[in-house]
């Protein structure tokens, strides 16, 4: 089974009893099932309502009890007045007693959507027919994307084996890494700041993580990287335990630290990831003084804005920020565009962020979410939350969901 | 809009036990909040500050840095935590002492807590949080989602338990919006007046909605 990306959408399936649909069934011999259902089929087949199954089967008192759906019931008619007479006649025949029931509406998107309303009446499930698993990535895209998940993937391993959460923020039009992080919230990694440093260190070095179409700078990945991951321990996931740092463990977090952080309880690592680029964004447009820090329109700024003409043009924007009305990008030369935090930015995240990192990425601005595993405990962005559904909000990114192979 | 005399009453209907030394020890701090403002305001910042405060003590403050760091997470509150996360590894305080001094530690701030915000204070386990105005668009005590009420996290199930903690809203808001306002409606005094008028007359309808906090 390849790589898939699933989109994850900004709603929540919607309730079984929200989208259900009434139809009339009878309960039957079971000997008459095969002949009545292959009748039914014939003169009555539930055109539309393709995954609900004709039949359902119940154990009543210890005996097993079958009901076929005869036919759709429109919501105002009296019990028969709707049938068509194949099915009266049908039902006359084999002396059936129709009841009224209710069936789900449509096709189930989701395991748990579908038990829920096989609790009505049995429907089918088809995963692969999942309209939303269509995701339109072209081949060439949805490849870099696994590329930059299995990059994200080696930095979720600490030195001695342990697991945590790690991102990776991404520029997808210059294909290059912005920053990285990884969980600080119970020790920080000596290796995580090897990484951020080389990326975040200069221009140079981060374009030495540079993506080529059709490159393979990232083909180092061990091979049993995921066979790894998969029986592994998570409780160190910052997104998924916030509140671990609190309970008692042997390492005590004694270590002194010289004005800075050994660990913090808030450091998940898409805050640590959005803090590496906000390091590395004022590193690299290093000329931008408070007075001139103005992110412009369509998420640029002009690095070398001094130009009186252009300042008086220039309008206060809803976010502390300051936006250039006729400013346009191909104005600007394109070595001092700067982008307005994470403005067209992706993050890859191994595991959905946490309510509070979901806000965080809301606040700068990304553009696109790419998370491995789902977190059942705390996830912001579909699992217990939608936020990427919260109308009231700023700003909304695309979330995805990347599912990886097993084996 | 909320009127600073109607939110004083209600919030001190919902705390009926507040002492009126209570009641005047909580506008202080929130008048420290403030002051924490306007300094953000003065460095061209969203005006949002806050105190944190342990045993009638302010042992920490913070006002928005979005744009300064280029961060837009850096709000006041999450200032504030940093502060005391430093000084409290720097003393060499464990996991489990920094916890406990977080557990006994309230936080003032001039603007309701942000989703962000809002978590992130469960996570450390703030004790109690009083705010100024309320933040229509991105609050996390109410607003849009009552991350202050913990269970709703989901986490009940797993041995990690999401803390609830106390919020009290409505405190000395007509300052706080105040100081926004003039930020919207004065910015940058580099830029020139800004056009749009919507600023002004959304604070009027009490909705505080453009503080990106
Ligand atoms: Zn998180
Ligand atoms: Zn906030």
């Amino acid at each position: 089974m390849p790589w898939q990306i699933v989109h994850v959408p900004d709603k929540p399936p919607s309730s079984p009893e929200l989208s259900t649909v009434d139809v009339l069934a009878s309960v039957i011999e079971p000997k008459l099932a095969n002949t009545l259902v292959r009748k039914l089929n014939q003169i009555c087949p539930l055109e539309n309502l393709r995954h609900v199954k004709r039949v359902q089967k119940r154990s009543v008192e210890g005996k097993v009890e079958l009901s076929v759906i005869l036919c759709r019931q429109n919501e105002h008619e009296s019990l028969c007045a709707g049938m068509p007479n194949d099915v009266l006649q049908l039902a006359s025949t084999y002396q059936l007693s129709p009841y009224k029931t209710k069936v789900a509406k449509y096709a189930a998107l989701s395991k748990e959507e579908w038990k829920e309303q096989s609790k009505l009446w049995p429907t089918s499930y088809h995963p692969s027919t999942i309209p939303y698993e269509v995701t339109g990535f072209a081949e060439e895209e949805s490849q870099l994307i696994v590329k930059y998940m299995k990059f994200a993937m080696r930095l979720m391993t600490t030195p001695n084996g342990k697991v945590v959460n790690a991102a990776v923020i991404v520029d997808p039009l210059g294909g290059k890494i912005i920053a990285s992080g990884n969980d600080q919230t119970l020790f920080r990694l000596p290796t995580n700041e090897t990484i951020s440093n080389c990326i975040n260190g200069s221009e140079q070095s981060a374009t030495t993580f540079s993506f080529q179409h059709g490159g393979d700078s990232l083909g180092n990945i061990p091979e049993d990287s995921k066979s790894k991951l998969l029986p592994c321990d998570f409780s160190r996931v910052s997104c998924m335990y916030p509140w671990r740092w609190t309970e008692p463990r042997s390492d005590n977090g004694k270590e002194k630290c010289d004005g800075n952080f050994s660990w913090h309880p808030l450091r998940h690592a898409t805050l640590v990831s959005i803090e590496n680029a906000a390091a590395r964004d004022r590193q690299l447009f290093p000329c931008l003084e408070y007075q001139n820090n103005l992110p412009l329109r369509n998420g640029v700024c002009d690095c070398s804005e001094n130009n009186p003409i252009k300042r008086q043009k220039i309008q206060l924007s809803e976010n502390a920020g300051v936006i250039s009305e006729d400013a346009s990008p191909e104005n600007l030369p394109s070595e001092v565009l700067r982008p307005y935090l994470c403005t067209g930015f992706d993050i890859y995240i191994l595991w959905e962020p946490c309510v509070m990192c979901a806000m965080a990425l809301v606040h700068q601005r990304i553009r696109r979410i790419f998370y491995a595993f789902p977190n059942p405990i705390a996830g912001a962005l579909g699992s217990v939350y939608n936020l990427q559904g919260e109308k009231s909000l700023n700003h909304h990114y695309s979330v995805f969901r990347i599912q990886i192979p097993e084996e | 809009m909320y009127t600073f005399s109607y939110l004083i009453l209600r919030t001190f209907q919902i705390s009926g036990t507040k002492t009126m030394s209570d009641t005047a020890s909580i506008l202080s701090f929130m008048e420290l909040a403030l002051k924490q403002a306007k300094l953000a305001l003065d460095r061209l910042e969203v005006p949002v500050g806050c105190v944190i405060v342990e045993k009638g003590m302010v042992i920490a403050s913070g006002s928005n840095r979005t744009s300064e760091t280029r961060n837009a997470t850096r709000h006041a509150e999450m200032e504030a935590i940093d502060i005391l996360m430093e000084q409290w590894q720097m003393e060499g305080l464990n996991f489990e002492q920094v916890a406990q001094r977080f557990s006994t530690c309230d936080l003032y701030v001039t603007c309701e807590p942000c989703i962000m915000c809002a978590a992130a204070l469960s996570i450390i386990g703030i004790r109690e949080v009083y705010y100024g105005c309320a933040n229509d668009k991105f609050g996390g005590c109410g607003s849009i989602l009552p991350l202050h009420e913990g269970a709703s996290l989901g986490f009940s199930s797993t041995s990690s338990k999401a803390r609830a903690f106390k919020c009290t809203g409505g405190i000395l808001s007509a300052e706080a919006v105040a100081l926004l306002r003039s930020f919207y409606e004065q910015g940058n005094p580099n830029a020139p007046k800004p056009h749009r008028q919507v600023r002004a007359s959304q604070f009027q309808l009490g909705i505080g909605s453009s503080v990106d906090h």
